[in-house]
């Protein structure tokens, strides 16, 4: 195998902590947060972060395939999560503890709960507004009820963080700035 | 007796108050946090006091009380809402004589005293934990749980198993205390 070569782009208004693990071509995009611990690497094909997403401490990004594996805008990754799935749309909430494997492809507004497994051994789409929950990893289709609100809590905190975090923590910069 | 559990010296930094921390334990705003003394912090633990609740001064995210041990690869944070508009990061406080397992995490709001949390668990966002009450390995606790005194929480999500006997407090209190004495450095 090729040796991954290193390359991350990421944007002046992104905050991303010294202590992340970064690997192969990354790009974050404007208001991202990246915790200190959490893990992305890009195997094969690069990783495209977009904008406002959250990804907490201890969470890994890992891209196994050979094309680019994109992450939508507003998305949460909570601590300790293992998310694989080529892509992710937006608004989605990857709990606790939760892993998706590389055969998953995530929709938008999708909550997969704390703890939960979601390996298909076939190629598999979460539709919009999935929410797998439980230690059996059972499905239900969210109503929408609520969808503004939690929108806004997710906007709120990340504009919390990003004022936040630097205070505590040491910046990583991309490339080039 | 049991033998002790040795460390290797240079690994752990020892305060005053005979608190250990491990150099490999990741502390976000230490200013943050209070440890009440003979409180051990294990290798790999994620302690973020750095997200505080906002306003001018001092703030306090995460106090734990005497006799606490945060397992191996543990994730204390503080629970996170938004109130009357505003977002806000909430302190999380624990007491004395609190086991944490290795691996879990924990976004409590309260944890009493006395209380013993398992491995791999999930403390979800605003649980509080009453005294003496045990979490067994791997439960996963929902968020806005109320964890009574003296009951026993397994599963997933956590619920309800048994009560636990009234000798419970004496019990944790002794262990936590002979565990504090057999972490000892390496001879």
């Amino acid at each position: 195998m090729a040796p991954i070569r290193d390359k991350y782009t990421i944007h002046s208004k992104a905050v991303v902590c010294q202590d992340v693990e970064l690997k192969g071509d990354i790009t974050i995009g404007s208001g991202s947060i990246v915790h200190p611990k959490a893990t992305i690497f890009a195997i094969a094909g690069p990783i495209v972060i977009g904008s406002g997403c959250i990804i907490e401490e201890g969470a890994i990004i890992v891209n196994r395939r050979k094309e680019v594996m994109r992450i939508g805008d507003d998305n949460l990754f909570e601590i300790g999560c293992r998310v694989e799935s080529p892509t992710v749309g937006d608004f989605n909430t990857i709990s606790t503890r939760a892993r998706v494997h590389h055969t998953v492809r995530i929709g938008s507004y999708c909550v997969v709960g704390a703890g939960c497994l979601v390996v298909p051994t076939d190629d598999e789409f979460l539709d919009d507004y999935t929410v797998i929950y439980g230690p059996a990893a059972e499905r239900r289709t969210w109503s929408g009820r609520g969808k503004v609100q939690e929108a806004d809590l997710r906007r709120k905190h990340a504009e919390y963080l990003r004022e936040m975090l630097p205070k505590f923590n040491r910046l990583r910069r991309g490339e080039g700035s | 007796m049991d033998p002790p559990i040795y460390y290797s010296k240079a690994e752990y930094i020892e305060t005053d108050t005979g608190n250990k921390v491990s150099r490999r334990a990741t502390i976000a705003g230490p200013q943050n946090i209070i440890l009440g003394g003979k409180t051990i912090i294990s290798n790999g633990a994620i302690i973020r006091g750095d997200l505080r609740r906002t306003g001018a001064g001092h703030a306090v995210v995460i106090s734990l009380g005497r006799y606490c041990v945060v397992g191996e690869g543990c994730v204390m944070r503080p629970p996170y809402k938004t109130y009357r508009g505003n977002f806000n990061y909430y302190p999380m406080k624990i007491g004395d004589h609190v086991h944490i397992g290795a691996n879990t995490v924990v976004e409590a709001a309260t944890i009493g005293s006395h209380v013993e949390i398992g491995k791999n668990c999930v403390i979800g966002k605003f649980t509080i934990i009453k005294d003496c009450a045990r979490v067994a390995d791997g439960t996963i606790v929902p968020p806005n749980t109320v964890i009574p005194a003296l009951a026993l929480f397994a599963g997933s999500p956590g619920r309800f198993v048994e009560d636990l006997p009234e000798s419970t407090q004496e019990i944790v209190e002794a262990q936590t205390k002979r565990y504090y004495t057999r972490f000892q450095p390496a001879p």
